[in-house]
C-alpha cells in the first residue's frame, strides 16, 4: 500500500459569471487537468466529487447530472455534499488504500445560477424553529463576531483590515471575483446589511469549478517533476442548535489538532509556511487564526495589526484573496488546496509568496458560525 | 484490496411511515441500537459518514448539521456521501475505504430519509436537468418502466412470462417481510391480485413498485486490528467492493444489458475472487425497488445468462430455498428510505454471514452480496461480505 | 443574467409535511398556552430549550420537563437589513440569541417592539446582557410565532 498520495496537477476556472453552461464548464475543467498531467480519461482510475445537492444548482442528486462530465462515465466514483474538502480527504483514503494510483477530486458550483447564499443556507436550519426566525450562514455570523469583540475587545477597524489585505492580494489573482485597493473606512463604510457586518465584509456569491488530481507516491513523480504531498487532514462538527454552543469555541480547534497530529507539527505558527483559509466574514479570518494556532485567544486583532498575515509577514494569510475575494461555495475548500498548491510549487505568478516554502496549510469550514471545520496540510 | 475492514454493528429503525417522530429522532433511533450492538459508546468512534437521497426529500440541506447531535456527531470527523439512490451503498463504500486506507479503526455510515414528509416522486423528477429530461421521467417509475420495457424486448421475452415472473417475486418478497421485524410492507398477496393491480407506469403495477418509507441504518466498519481488540466473534468481513456509473442522458447507454450493473459487479467478484456466483455467494440483497429490474439484475450480475431471468425464477431458483436466495428480507421491494435503503442491503447481507438475521437467516451463509443503484438509471454499487477474513 | 446565450429561468418548490414528534409537539403547545418548555438532561443537569428529546452532549433521553421563565438577557444580536428570496421575516429585524432564566442554552428567536428604522438609535440601545421578555400573539398557532418577539424590559 502507498504510503504517500500526492497532487500531481490542479486547474480552477475564474470565479466571474461565465458563458458556459455548468455541464461544459465542468467537463472544461476536466479536460484541462487531464491535459496538464498528460492523462488520458481511459487512464484515470476514480473519480470524488464535491457539489451541493439541489439549493446549490437546482438539480437533486447533482452528480447525476455531471458524472460523465467529470470523465467519470463508467468509472468507479463518489460524491461529497456540501464541502469540497470533504472529497479531497475521500480522494487521499481511495488512494491509501491502495486500490487506485490516481483520482480526480472535483468540486463544482455555479454561484451566479443560484439563489442568494443566504437563501441556501436558510435551507440548513430546521424547519421549525430556527428556519422560522431567519436563521442562516450570515446571521450566525453577525451574533459570532458580536461576541468576539465584546469578549475581546476587537475593534470593527481590526476585522475590516482582513478585507483590505484580502482585495487587495486578490489583484494578483487572475481567478478572484472581488478585488481591489480599498481603505477601512470603504470597508466600514459599506451597507451596514445586517449589524455588526457590512456588506463588504461578507463574501461573495462565485464561480468555481476547482480540480485537483491525486496519486500514489510513484505515479505523482512519473506524472509531475513537482509533485506536492499529502500531510495531514483533519475535521470535526459541532452541536447543531446555535443557542447550545460558545460560538467563540469553535471545533476548528479539534480540526486542526487532528490534522497537525497527522503532519507531525507542533508549533503550527513556525511550521507551517502559508495559510489559505476560509473566511466567508472578514472577522472570522482573525479567529480562525487564533483556532489554528498562529496566535493566542484574542489575540486575532493584534495579529492583523501586525502584518503577519501579509503576504510579505511571518505567516501569510489568503495570499489569494481567500473567500472574500472568490467564493464558490462548495467549490471554496477545495480551491484552498489549489492556491495552497501552487504556492508550494512556485507557481502562483503575481501572488506568489516570496519565500522559500515547506509547508501549506489549506481550511474550509460552512455551517452557522463555523459549525463544520475541516484541515489539510501540504508539504514538499 | 487495502487493509482488511469488517462490519461488527447493525442498527436499525422499524421502517415504515413514521410521523410518529422527528427526523432527528428517527436516525437516533438506529445510531442507539447501532452502538447497543456492537457494543460500543459514541466516545469509541473515530470518525461518522451520513447520507440521505435529495435535500428536497426532507426540505432541509446539508443535514450533516441537523443530525449532528442525533449521530453524537459533536468533535468528531464527518464526512457526507450522497450518490442519489446508491447514496446507501456509497456510504458503505466511504466507510469502508476510511478504514481499509489505515487512517480510521473505527468508522460509523449513517442513512436516512423521511420519504413520507416530502413529495418522493416530485423529488426524483428533480434529479433530471431541468433543460431536458425533467418533464419526461415521471419520478422513478418513468425511467425504470421504460428500461424494462427495453429489456423485454431485446430478448423477446413474452409479457405473459415476466408478468408471472415478476408477481413471482412480489409475493414471495412480501412473504419474506413478515420475517424480518424493521420492514416495512408486510402483506399476503396473490398472484391474481399482483397482476391485476393498478399501473403506475406501464408494465409497472402497484404491487411491482416499493413503498414509500422513513426509516434509517447505522453500521459500524472496523479494521482488522480493532476486531481483535474488542474480541468479536462475528464480523462481517469486507471482500469486494465495485462501483460504476453512465451518462445522465437516458439515451446515451444501454439500459437492456446494464453496463454499469456489469462493471460494478465485475470489480467485486474479481476482489473477492469469485468466478461463479451463482454457486459461489450463498445470499444476495439486490436493490429492487421495481420487480422487472430485479430480474435485470441477476443477468448483469451473472446469476443467469442474459433473457434467462424470468425461467429461473418461475422455478424458484432465487426463492429462499432456491440456489441463490435473493431479497430474504424481502428487499427494497418492501422496505424503501432511499438514503438508507443501499445501506440496510449491506447491512442485511452482514446480518446474514454473521448469522444474525433471525427468522430470515438463510442457514450457514457465509458470503453475501449486496447492491444498490441510482441517479437517472445510472449508477450501480456492491459490497460483498464473507464470514471470514 | 446578462449572457450571451439562452438562460432558462427555473424554480424549485414542493410541498413538505413534516413531523414534530411527541418532543416538540409538546413543546409547540406549550406556545399555544404561553408556555416555554424544556427538557432537564438527567447527567449533566442542563436545561435544554426548546425542548429535546435527548442531549446533545450526554446522548441520553431528557424526560423531565422543566418550565422555563418568559425573561432572560440577551446573549447576541444582529439586525437585518436585506432581502433575500425566500426571506421568512420582513427586514428590518433584529435576531437574538436569548439566555432564558434558568435555560442552560440560548433560545433563538426575534427582539422588537420598538422603533427598528435608524440603526444608531438600535445599536444605542441594544446591548448584550439586556432582560427581554416574550411578548405573545393573541392568536396563537402551537408554532415558532406564537412569540411575536421578545421586548426590552
Amino acid at each position: 500500500m502507498p504510503k504517500k498520495v500526492g497532487i500531481a496537477a490542479v486547474a480552477q476556472n475564474a470565479g466571474v459569471e461565465s458563458k458556459d453552461n455548468f455541464y461544459d464548464q465542468s467537463y472544461k475543467i476536466t479536460k484541462e487537468i487531464l491535459d496538464k498531467a498528460g492523462l488520458k480519461r481511459e487512464e484515470l482510475e476514480t473519480i470524488i466529487s464535491a457539489a451541493s445537492d439541489i439549493f446549490h444548482g437546482g438539480i437533486s442528486c447533482a452528480n447525476s447530472y455531471y458524472w460523465e462530465t467529470t470523465g467519470a462515465f463508467l468509472k468507479p466514483g463518489s460524491r461529497q455534499d456540501g464541502e469540497s474538502l470533504f472529497a479531497f480527504f475521500y480522494g487521499v483514503m481511495r488512494i491509501l488504500s491502495g486500490d487506485y494510483d490516481t483520482a480526480l477530486v472535483i468540486a463544482l458550483c455555479k454561484g451566479s445560477e443560484n439563489p442568494e447564499n443566504d437563501a441556501c443556507t436558510l435551507m440548513y436550519a430546521d424547519p421549525f424553529y430556527q428556519r422560522m426566525i431567519g436563521m442562516n450562514e450570515t446571521m450566525a455570523a453577525a451574533m459570532q463576531m458580536r461576541i468576539y469583540m465584546e469578549r475581546y475587545g476587537i475593534a470593527e477597524e481590526q476585522c475590516a483590515k482582513v478585507v483590505v489585505k484580502n482585495l487587495a492580494n486578490a489583484l494578483g489573482n487572475p481567478y478572484a471575483h472581488r478585488k481591489g485597493r480599498f481603505t477601512v473606512d470603504d470597508v466600514l463604510g459599506s451597507d451596514r446589511i445586517i449589524d455588526p457586518l457590512t456588506q463588504m465584509q461578507i463574501a461573495p456569491k462565485s464561480e468555481g469549478m476547482v480540480a485537483l488530481l491525486l496519486a500514489s507516491e510513484e505515479k505523482a513523480k512519473k506524472l509531475t517533476s513537482k509533485p506536492v504531498w499529502f500531510r495531514g487532514f483533519g475535521n470535526s462538527i459541532d452541536h447543531y442548535y446555535i443557542g447550545d454552543r460558545d460560538l467563540l469555541d469553535s471545533p476548528l480547534k479539534t480540526a486542526a489538532a487532528r490534522a497537525y497530529k497527522m503532519a507531525g507539527i507542533s508549533r503550527p505558527r513556525k511550521e507551517i509556511d502559508i495559510a489559505e483559509i476560509t473566511e466567508p466574514y472578514a472577522f472570522q479570518e482573525l479567529i480562525w487564526c487564533e483556532d489554528l494556532g498562529f496566535c493566542g485567544p484574542g489575540e486575532g486583532g493584534k495579529m492583523i495589526d501586525s502584518g503577519a498575515t501579509q503576504k510579505t509577514g511571518d505567516i501569510p494569510v489568503n495570499p489569494s484573496g481567500g473567500v472574500l475575494a472568490n467564493n464558490p461555495y462548495v467549490s471554496r475548500g477545495l480551491q484552498r488546496v489549489v492556491e495552497a498548491t501552487l504556492q508550494l510549487r512556485g507557481e502562483a505568478g503575481e501572488r506568489q509568496v516570496d519565500k522559500k516554502m515547506k509547508t501549506a496549510l489549506a481550511h474550509g469550514t460552512h455551517g452557522f458560525a463555523g459549525q463544520c471545520h475541516a484541515v489539510a496540510i501540504l508539504g514538499v | 484490496m487495502g487493509n482488511p475492514v469488517a462490519i461488527i454493528g447493525i442498527g436499525q429503525t422499524e421502517h415504515g411511515k413514521r410521523m410518529d417522530v422527528a427526523y432527528p429522532e428517527l436516525v437516533r433511533e438506529a445510531v442507539v441500537r447501532v452502538y447497543e450492538d456492537a457494543g460500543l459508546e459514541p466516545d469509541d468512534i473515530e470518525g461518522i459518514v451520513s447520507g440521505t437521497m435529495p435535500s428536497m426529500m426532507e426540505g432541509v440541506a446539508l443535514t450533516h448539521f441537523y443530525l449532528a447531535d442525533a449521530m453524537a456527531s459533536k468533535g468528531k470527523t464527518i464526512l457526507k456521501t450522497e450518490t442519489c439512490g446508491s447514496t446507501g451503498m456509497s456510504l458503505a463504500h466511504t466507510a469502508y475505504y476510511w478504514v481499509s486506507s489505515g487512517i480510521a479503526d473505527l468508522v460509523m455510515a449513517v442513512g436516512h430519509e423521511k420519504m413520507n414528509e416530502g413529495d418522493s416522486q416530485a423529488t426524483m423528477t428533480t434529479v433530471g436537468d431541468p433543460f431536458y429530461q425533467r418533464y419526461f421521467i415521471s419520478g422513478a417509475p418513468g425511467v425504470f418502466s421504460m428500461q424494462s420495457q427495453m429489456w423485454s424486448v431485446r430478448y423477446g421475452l413474452a409479457e405473459e412470462k415476466i408478468r408471472d415472473a415478476a408477481a413471482f417475486i412480489s409475493l414471495t418478497h412480501h412473504d419474506s417481510a413478515f420475517d424480518n421485524p424493521y420492514a416495512h410492507i408486510k402483506k399476503r398477496l396473490t398472484a391474481e391480485e399482483i397482476k391485476t393491480a393498478r399501473i403506475i407506469t406501464y408494465p409497472v403495477r402497484l404491487w411491482d413498485v416499493c413503498p414509500n418509507s422513513d426509516g434509517a441504518c447505522a453500521v459500524i466498519f472496523a479494521s482488522q486490528k480493532m476486531v481483535k481488540k474488542l474480541g468479536i466473534k462475528k464480523a462481517a468481513w469486507v471482500k469486494g467492493v465495485g462501483f460504476s456509473g453512465e451518462e445522465q442522458f437516458f439515451g446515451d447507454s444501454d439500459k437492456a444489458v446494464w453496463q454499469s450493473a456489469v462493471l460494478a459487479v465485475r470489480q467485486a467478484y474479481s476482489q473477492a475472487g469469485i468466478k461463479n456466483p451463482l454457486k459461489e455467494l450463498d445470499v444476495a440483497e439486490v436493490y429492487n425497488p421495481f420487480t422487472f429490474q430485479e430480474m435485470m439484475f441477476y443477468e448483469c450480475f451473472g446469476f443467469c445468462e442474459l433473457g434467462e431471468a424470468p425461467d429461473m425464477v418461475l422455478r424458484g431458483s432465487f426463492t429462499r430455498n432456491g440456489d441463490l436466495p435473493c431479497d430474504p428480507s424481502g428487499g427494497t421491494l418492501c422496505t424503501n428510505p432511499i438514503g438508507a435503503t443501499g445501506l440496510i442491503r449491506t447491512a442485511e447481507a452482514a446480518l446474514q454471514v454473521m448469522g444474525k438475521a433471525g427468522d430470515h437467516q438463510i442457514p450457514g451463509a457465509k458470503l453475501a452480496l449486496s447492491h444498490a443503484m441510482g441517479g437517472i438509471d445510472q449508477f450501480n454499487g456492491i459490497m460483498i461480505v464473507g464470514s471470514e477474513l | 443574467m446578462a449572457k450571451e446565450f439562452r438562460t432558462l429561468k427555473t424554480s424549485v418548490n414542493l410541498p413538505y409535511e413534516l413531523a414534530y414528534g411527541p418532543i416538540w409537539t409538546r413543546f409547540f403547545d406549550g406556545l399555544l398556552n404561553k408556555k416555554i418548555l424544556g427538557t432537564k438532561c438527567p447527567k449533566c443537569d442542563r436545561i435544554l430549550v426548546p425542548a429535546r428529546s435527548f442531549c446533545p452532549r450526554c446522548f441520553v433521553d431528557t424526560p423531565e420537563w422543566v418550565e422555563i421563565s418568559h425573561e432572560g438577557a440577551l446573549t447576541a444580536w444582529c439586525l437585518t437589513n436585506y432581502r433575500y428570496y425566500g426571506q421568512p421575516v420582513e427586514p428590518p429585524s433584529i435576531s437574538a440569541l436569548i439566555r432564558l432564566d434558568g435555560a442552560n442554552v440560548d433560545f433563538l428567536h426575534l427582539i422588537g417592539g420598538f422603533d427598528l428604522g435608524d440603526f444608531e438609535l438600535v445599536r444605542r440601545k441594544v446591548k448584550n446582557g439586556m432582560r427581554v421578555k416574550a411578548v405573545w400573539n393573541e392568536e396563537r398557532k402551537a408554532q415558532i410565532f406564537d412569540i411575536k418577539y421578545f421586548e426590552p424590559v
